[in-house]
């Protein structure tokens, strides 16, 4: 659960055009008279004033992600390493990830890890009709859900780096139950659901949250008509309920996806390493890898312009998507 | 109609039995942390699963002292309110002028601050540990700061922009019109009445950058944070879980305790944003 605003942020943008600009443009024609009558001089006074505030957001933004992201693409080109810049040589370090079987395996571990989107959307959505519809014990679940979600990848890696190891505490309890242990983390075939399964559980919490603000606006009073006319359970669920919340399912699909491509880094680091071999490696965490331990820039430039590829449709599919719901 | 209701409060009941589990084991690997973290290393050879029944606090101690656990959490402290004064005073200044005044190309830096939320640090890896290199911000707290700030920005500048545009018009109006400079204006009109968006961003950057470790990973080799010394603590005491677990504790109470305090606000933080979005 890293950088809950920034996952949660990234939507946020794609509204801008309903949201606080909007707003404040309608207000503009209400105070447009008053302003006109303020001298040009102070008009430009402003537009400084507005400036210098603007500056030191600007300065941080353009110096760290926007003019890195067209650097970055730079290197991608090169043969740089470390100490050398390196020469033009072109999409050699594209063509070589195409070769590399350590990033074919990434991505296949992204593409298993986003077959799992499904679930990590729905059971967080179940969870919330159900405390939204008054299962007996909703303010515990609601407080308690979001728990695993405040904490650190690394604080729960570790934990469940000691209950998962094969001296751990699962394996003990298993050989009492008279079941043979399992290296979990330790064998290929179990390693990647086993993180996957640590990465739902400590963040369903926070798709439990958006369903609910979700769901304060469903009209109550569709729910207890359909009710009053002998609807069943789960024909208001199917009918009524889940179609109101297909924006946020929407919602939720994306982040969850984004979240999964690029906040993953943490768990794994900490659970796995990335193996054993690479059955837990995934392309942020080969990019880490080729930057630090093998001194790869510029092929971890070139990873990292694949993965801006893959979240870059993804965000533009957010703003789209966003878009039209704002248009309704 | 009655028998659907009885029938329905029935399936709730059904269900709150598996969601209770699934609670409890929201509870469980903190518990299972303490627990063990109060166990002397025979106690947790003996029984890993029973109450800590002699609990001693030595791990804690030794943890704090001998495994520099003590200048780690001196790290993350400075590093993170460093980082949340930074994010609190930039977005809010921002914030007011991307509102309230009026410039030209003020939708365009509105979308170029924004659309910098499609960059996260993978994506720029290579290029953004040059420019920390390049500055000679590598292992110093304030390069640190600065790239929080940087890449926790946008949503908060967002935020504050939002915030800030909700606020009747002539607040800040009445204000210019009596002659006060925007700085002005700013400090005592609109950091004030931004404090409640201000806290709950504060809070949830707290989270943020207390809980990082990629960037922290990448800046932050010899002088370690917190959740960089954690995870280099795995690999060597991974014979020694009781001192392990101690350090984990350490290392979760300050957001464990935040958490406690600020969960509506953390929470209504989320879902304003989620609702927004």
């Amino acid at each position: 659960m890293e950088q809950i605003g920034e996952r949660l942020g990234a939507p946020c943008f794609s509204k801008l055009s309903d949201l606080p600009m909007a707003r404040s443009s309608l207000t503009e024609t209400a105070v447009a008279s008053r302003t006109r009558k303020r001298s040009h001089r102070s008009r430009r006074a402003e537009a400084i004033v507005a400036v210098l505030f603007l500056v030191p957001a600007l300065l941080l933004v353009l110096m760290f992600r926007i003019i890195p992201l067209f650097w970055g693409f730079g290197i991608s080109l090169t043969s740089a390493t470390a100490t050398d810049p390196g020469e033009f040589i072109g999409a050699a370090n594209y063509l070589r990830a195409l070769d590399d079987p350590n990033f074919r395996s990434s991505m296949v571990n992204a593409g298993a890890i986003l077959l799992a989107v499904p679930f990590f959307v729905t059971i967080p959505m179940i969870l919330a009709i159900l405390i939204d519809q008054g299962v007996p014990g909703r303010g515990f679940f609601r407080s308690v859900y979001f728990f695993p979600a405040v904490l650190s990848s690394v604080i729960i890696g570790s934990i469940f780096s000691i209950v998962l190891g094969f001296n751990g505490s699962l394996n003990g309890a298993l050989k009492m139950l008279g079941i043979p242990g399992v290296d979990w983390l330790g064998r290929s075939s179990t390693a990647l659901p086993v993180t996957l399964i640590i990465q739902s559980w400590s963040t369903f919490g926070m798709g439990v949250l958006i369903f609910l603000a979700g769901l304060s606006t469903v009209p109550r009073e569709m729910v207890e008509a359909a009710r009053l006319e002998g609807a069943k359970m789960w024909q208001i669920w199917w009918h009524i309920i889940i179609p109101e919340l297909r924006p946020i399912i929407e919602f939720s699909t994306v982040i969850t996806t984004i979240g999964l491509l690029t906040s993953m880094f943490g768990l794994i680091y900490v659970l796995t390493g990335g193996g054993p071999g690479t059955s837990t490696t995934v392309p942020e965490y080969l990019i880490w890898t080729a930057q630090g331990r093998l001194n790869q820039p510029a092929y971890a430039a070139a990873l990292s312009m694949i993965l801006f590829a893959v979240t870059g449709i993804l965000a533009w599919l957010q703003i789209r998507m966003l878009s039209r719901n704002a248009n309704l | 109609m009655a028998g659907a209701g009885k029938r329905q409060r029935l399936s709730l009941r059904i269900a709150a039995i598996p969601m209770g589990l699934l609670a409890l084991s929201c509870l469980y690997p903190i518990f299972f942390a303490v627990n063990n973290a109060l166990k002397t290393r025979h106690d947790y050879l003996l029984d890993r699963f029973g109450l800590a029944m002699q609990p001693t606090f030595d791990n804690f101690v030794q943890a704090w002292t001998r495994s520099h656990l003590d200048q780690y959490f001196f790290n993350s402290v400075i590093t993170t309110a460093g980082a949340v004064i930074l994010l609190m005073v930039i977005s809010s200044l921002a914030g007011f002028a991307l509102a309230c005044l009026r410039f030209p190309y003020r939708r365009f830096i509105f979308v170029v601050i924004l659309s910098s939320l499609m960059i996260p640090v993978q994506v720029v890896l290579v290029p953004y540990m040059r420019t920390m290199v390049g500055l000679h911000l590598i292992d110093t707290r304030i390069g640190l700061i600065l790239s929080y700030t940087a890449f926790f920005l946008p949503f908060s500048v967002y935020m504050m922009t939002a915030f800030y545009s909700g606020l009747p018009r002539e607040l800040i109006e009445a204000a210019r019109i009596d002659g006060a400079k925007l700085l002005q204006v700013w400090w005592h009109v609109m950091v004030p009445l931004g404090m409640p968006a201000m806290i709950t961003l504060g809070i949830l950057n707290t989270l943020n950058c207390w809980n990082d470790v990629l960037i922290a990973l990448l800046t932050m080799q010899k002088n370690r944070t917190l959740m960089v010394g954690i995870s280099a603590l795995k690999g060597q005491y991974s014979d020694q879980i009781p001192l392990f677990t101690a350090g984990i504790v350490i290392a979760a109470a300050p957001i464990v305790i935040l958490y406690i305090i600020f969960q509506r606000r953390i929470v209504s933080g989320i879902a304003v944003g989620a609702v927004k979005g």
